[in-house]
């Protein structure tokens, strides 16, 4: 059926050298952690792949998960579904609900974290919750013989739009950083499906470390799948440092402030997107006021 | 590019361009009849098979994943003892897919099944336990909601949600009694 179309090369490198050697040598390979993304898009097939795919399947020092007193270090070739195995010693309580509401464990098996995070044009759970978590995403460069590492706060991979920042040439994420400093309210919550609505759907990760009476280390994310990746640090200032309980009037003033915060800078949001966040945001803000009470 | 592999019993040599879906595969060289769709990224789910005895999207799987893999289509499932569980399920109800979905379907429940019951495997391939408690803790009650999240990778209407959760609550009671019977 499709005769004329030439079967792409396969390269598989063991090592992140050879890796490097196939990146500068073929600048235009796809790279292909899990491929979920790469295969659901409308004309993945039959296409011309010019040259050829670089398959991280057999990168072991990309499959790593490690722990030390300060942080966790994934992989960027770690499935969702065996991030999830590693179990609360190793994830955060949010993380491990991000994952779960992310896909169907069929799905889960074959996403792995890097691709979820390198998708280029849709913003999902994880990059919400590891905005939050303050998580740095260590990315290696390929251009011109040379390789550069940096790392990268998560939050800074992606502009307004929520589309992916890592620049025209070559480059690699090979895994991901979290801190294990983190606040005791942690809140996410995935309205409608990502990939299959995603013109309704609204993702919110939200976290804040209550002391006697008073919220700080806020850390607030929204994201609209296709639309917006926002992080308001104006209502984050505001919240951080803020007296529990806080009034319902201003608990409503601060959820309009983000929905005229959203409706500023991208206006493709819908309305009902807006109403949910806001919702969304309000009810974090109530159930905190509700545990001050019963504290 | 020729990679080798089984398909449902079969060791086959098959010469396709290395970034075909399994489902074209499936369809288009193998001529497997249990699979009727390519949705091209619409997440339709109906391309489900049992890939080195994980339920995996078959539309997601390239060929060049398929090198000394072991596919299982619903074609060879039906044949095993582990499908009349969850046939007898379907009987018991009265409650059945539509032949678009039927073997999509089936291969989901048999996902769930197979984790259910299976929790050393499951540790094995360090795969999550489906967030199943109910089935580690003492109480036998099932996670519904995980379960929902795995029935709703299809996205044929022909069946209520309730109606598959039943199903699979009656196909979990006889692939539990049928390993008792085996131990």
């Amino acid at each position: 059926m499709y005769e004329g179309i030439r079967s792409p090369v396969i390269h598989t490198p063991k090592t992140l050298n050879e890796f490097a050697t196939i990146a500068h040598r073929y600048p235009q390979a796809v790279i292909w952690g899990g491929g979920t993304y790469l295969m659901s898009r409308k004309d993945y097939y039959p296409s011309e792949i010019k040259d050829g795919i670089i398959n991280l399947g057999e990168l072991d020092e990309l499959k790593r998960i490690t722990r030390n007193d300060r942080f966790v270090e994934i992989g960027a070739m770690v499935t969702a579904s065996q991030l999830l195995y590693a179990g609360k010693l190793v994830l955060p309580e949010i993380l491990q609900k991000t994952l779960q509401s992310q896909a169907s464990q069929i799905v889960r098996r074959q996403t792995t974290i890097g691709g979820s995070l390198c998708v280029p044009d849709i913003r999902l759970g994880l990059s919400t919750t590891l905005a939050i978590l303050d998580a740095n995403a260590e990315v290696k460069y390929y251009q011109g013989g040379k390789t550069t590492t940096h790392w990268i706060p998560i939050a800074k991979l992606y502009d307004k739009s929520g589309n992916l920042l890592l620049g025209p040439q070559k480059a690699l994420l090979t895994r991901i950083r979290i801190g294990l400093e983190y606040g005791d309210f942690q809140r996410f919550i995935i309205v409608e499906d990502p990939i299959r609505n995603t013109d309704e759907c609204v993702i919110v990760a939200f976290q804040a470390t209550r002391a006697q009476n008073t919220i700080s280390k806020v850390q607030f994310c929204t994201t609209f799948p296709n639309k917006a990746y926002h992080i308001s640090k104006d209502l984050v200032s505001k919240l951080s440092g803020q007296t529990l309980p806080i009034h319902p009037e201003r608990v409503n003033t601060l959820s309009y402030e983000l929905v005229s915060e959203l409706r500023k800078m991208q206006g493709a949001i819908s309305e009902l997107q807006l109403e949910r966040a806001r919702r969304i945001f309000e009810s974090f803000l109530h159930e905190l006021n509700a545990q001050t009470f019963s504290s | 590019m020729k990679i080798e592999c089984t398909i449902d019993g079969k060791a086959l040599s098959l010469s396709v361009n290395s970034n075909k879906p399994l489902s074209l595969i499936l369809m288009e060289d193998v001529g497997i009849k249990s699979i009727n769709s390519h949705c091209r990224g619409n997440a339709c789910g109906n391309c489900i098979v049992l890939l080195n005895d994980e339920a995996t999207l078959s539309c997601v799987i390239p060929a060049f994943r398929l090198k000394d893999a072991t596919v299982k289509t619903f074609d060879s499932y039906q044949k095993t003892r582990l499908y009349r569980d969850i046939e007898r399920a379907y009987k018991a109800t009265g409650n059945t897919p539509c032949p678009n979905c039927y073997a999509s379907k089936t291969l989901i429940i048999e996902s769930i099944l197979q984790e259910m019951t299976n929790s050393t495997r499951t540790r094995t391939f360090g795969r999550n336990n489906l967030s199943l408690p109910g089935t580690q803790n003492e109480d036998n009650s099932l996670n519904k909601e995980a379960i929902i999240q795995e029935l709703s990778l299809n996205t044929c209407q022909c069946m209520d949600m309730a109606e598959l959760l039943q199903i699979v609550e009656i196909a979990l009671t006889y692939r539990r009694r049928k390993r008792v019977r085996r131990h």
